[in-house]
């Protein structure tokens, strides 16, 4: 019953998308071919477009991107824009739902949005991809971390891609100095698997012990706790209910001065229904590349300038990679003004983006709040160095 | 060397809860000749009710007590309602009736409790170490506890009137009835015990594991029943020892880095090499049928 409900659903679904599709597809037929360089004519700013959870409950992650790009484009503004050009933000609301994302899409389209930050949420940006590959406009995510997100060529992510997250993690643990490392994971789960698998490849030198649980056995760690009990740092790409029942059956059984370190299965262990983190005596981190809790560089200057203005409840990573995003793009933009290029305030998205993406393609590189001497590969994906976020020390 | 050890004893303190609850199965099936799948859901009511008795009064041992007096009602409740109406229907009947209760105990600790998972964490005890191996104390302290319980249980059904009494009916219902045996009340106090033991053995798992949710016994109650059917279904000695082997291997497989990922496979290899060999179970009698 339930599955033919399912069906049903896929196929309602399925229509309704293709006649979504032919309806967009009629309507930008009208701007011609050469972007939307009908709507951007008329432009006194530049402008950039952004869609995300401004409400319902994803709304901290969207409303810290909001927040900290404004933050970004004020500063910009403030210190004379673009040889006195100011930018401008369109940001909105998708409530993390995809199917808001094709009005909200056509709206900042419609409105002369000339480069973008995309979606704050991976599925709503899988769509926002779509959209913005057939109008050719460059966007740069703070925060879609989904692998496909960047598989057009107009389209680059400022966080690590879920793919990338255990070669990263690999970089990070190779620069620590260990012997030897422990790995929890749960053998039967594609997600703990990838990064497992990833993360095996490209550590060097250093022992690993490994332990693994599957589904039907993810519940008594005991056999997995003794196994690991002697390593001083225990790598754990699994998400966070498990992980959190370790912890708590681990407390006592391996040493307090023990580092737990996960991937992004990890965001909102700390408020696991039934979890006290800090009866954890371990350092629970997770990988990350913005440390909230940062007390030097330009993470801490981001930080006090962030929570000046908007408080500490939406100070995250979302947010200072939205800040880097908006600086990474004037940045660019400046270079290729330096280079020769000629960029108007009128330009059209769909020629902006040819300037980014050679830009971005030519060596383009951005040092800021979420990393130094960050660069894009042809795929769209980042590159910089991971940091150890200590969500409990 | 240290590794093999500790591997050896978390396997037969694991194996000491599985022969807990395969005692359960093996009792019953002995007695009153028939398969009850619903046990591995009263070790899941016992968690609830310890969970209940733990967030608000702060003592496990007082939630300890209250599951075993919770699951021996529930135990004896559903054998009054719904085994010992089909005494005397077919085995089939009774099979889909376990399965039966099996589920609605299920349905309705998500009812009352949602499929979200609790976390009662009670006291965490950290490593002892004994002749230069550090090992977890509550691991001991669960392998001892089962120990002492096996014994005594060993004891109660040789020494005792009851006990006597269910191994009479045990093996012959008719001739105990004869000799003035009520085998009505036997297979009561049977579901009573086996009812205990499975509080008993769910308050060691909630200890170990603290995730109690609605599905929280079935897989345990799987594996304790393939114990009982290693070591011999209807043989007490059997089910402890298959219980303690079936602990032992999971143990050894899962502290392998290649055989880990297939830990329950090879249980139940187990279980199928040990069936073609001894089909009746390591310790269980072999039945002649008469042509």
């Amino acid at each position: 019953m339930k599955s033919l409900f399912k069906k049903a659903f896929a196929v309602v679904m399925a229509a309704a998308m293709l006649l979504s599709l032919t309806a967009c597809g009629g309507d930008r037929d009208k701007s011609g071919n050469s972007g939307n360089d009908g709507y951007t004519a008329d432009n006194t700013t530049f402008k950039i477009g952004m869609s995300g959870p401004l409400t319902g409950g994803a709304a901290v992650y969207g409303v810290a991107v909001k927040n900290a790009a404004q933050m970004a484009i004020d500063e910009i503004n403030a210190a004379g824009g673009l040889n006195g050009v100011k930018f401008e933000l369109l940001a909105y609301d998708d409530v993390h739902d995809a199917t808001k994302v094709e009005a909200n899409y056509a709206a900042m389209y419609e409105a002369g949005m000339q480069v973008s930050l995309g979606c704050v949420t991976s599925d709503p940006c899988l769509e926002f991809s779509a959209f913005s590959a057939e109008d050719n406009v460059f966007f740069l995510t703070p925060s879609a971390s989904n692998d496909d997100v960047p598989a057009e060529d107009n389209a680059y992510q400022m966080c690590f891609a879920d793919g990338n997250q255990g070669k990263v993690a690999a970089d990070y643990v190779n620069g620590l100095g260990l012997d030897k490392i422990g790995i929890f994971y749960k053998s039967d789960d594609s997600y703990s698997k990838g990064i497992y698998d990833q993360f095996k490849d490209n550590i060097k030198g250093i022992e690993t012990v490994e332990a693994s649980f599957t589904e039907s056995t993810s519940s008594d760690f005991t056999q997995q706790i003794s196994k690991l009990k002697d390593c001083s740092f225990i790598f754990m790409p699994i998400y966070y209910g498990p992980a959190s029942l370790f912890m708590i059956q681990a407390k006592d059984l391996v040493a307090a001065n023990t580092t737990y370190y996960g991937c992004d299965g990890f965001d909102g262990i700390e408020s696991a229904e039934g979890f006290d983190i800090n009866s954890i005596p371990q350092t629970v981190s997770m990988l990350s590349h913005f440390n909230s809790k940062a007390t030097e560089g330009k993470a801490a200057e981001f930080i006090q300038k962030y929570t000046e203005k908007f408080g500490k409840d939406t100070l995250n990573q979302f947010g200072a990679s939205a800040y880097d995003c908006v600086y990474a793009i004037f940045n660019a933009i400046k270079a290729a003004i330096d280079a020769g290029e000629e960029i108007d305030v009128t330009i059209s998205a769909s020629d902006l983006c040819e300037i980014l993406k050679e830009q971005f393609q030519g060596g383009f590189s951005y040092s800021g709040v979420t990393g130094t001497d960050i660069t894009w590969d042809e795929n769209g994906y980042v590159s910089k160095e991971a940091v150890r976020y200590d969500i409990k020390k | 060397m240290e590794q093999i050890i500790t591997t050896l004893i978390n396997g037969l303190s694991a194996g000491g809860t599985y022969a807990m609850i395969a005692l359960g199965y093996t009792m019953v099936y002995g007695i009153a000749k028939m398969l009850n799948f619903a046990h591995g859901d009263v070790i899941m009511v016992g968690a609830y009710a310890l969970f209940v008795m733990f967030t608000t009064t702060g003592n496990p041992l007082l939630g300890l007590v209250v599951a075993v007096v919770l699951c021996v009602i529930f135990g004896v409740t559903i054998e009054r309602l719904a085994y010992r109406p089909l005494r005397g229907a077919s085995p089939l009947a009774v099979l889909i009736t376990a399965i039966g209760v099996s589920s609605l105990l299920q349905a309705l600790a998500q009812m009352i409790f949602g499929a979200g998972e609790k976390k009662p964490v009670f006291y965490q005890f950290g490593n002892v170490t004994i002749f230069g191996i550090s090992i977890s104390l509550l691991t001991l302290i669960t392998l001892i506890a089962s120990a002492i319980i096996m014994v005594v249980l060993s004891l109660f059904v040789k020494y005792t009137r009851t006990g006597r009494a269910m191994i009479a009916v045990s093996e012959d219902r008719g001739a105990a009835e004869l000799m003035g045996i009520s085998v009505n009340k036997i297979i009561v106090i049977t579901f009573a015990i086996g009812s205990a033991l499975a509080a008993v053995a769910g308050f060691f798992m909630v200890w170990k594991a603290p995730n109690v949710t609605p599905i929280l016994g079935a897989m345990p109650g799987i594996k304790a029943f393939a114990a009982a059917v290693i070591g011999g279904i209807g043989s007490l000695p059997g089910a402890m020892l298959g219980g303690i082997l079936m602990g032992v291997v999971e143990s050894f497989s899962s502290s392998n880095t290649y055989t880990a990922p297939y830990t329950d496979a090879i249980v139940f290899a187990v279980l199928i090499l040990i069936l073609l060999v001894r089909p009746s179970g390591l310790l269980g009698k072999k039945r002649r049928e008469k042509v």
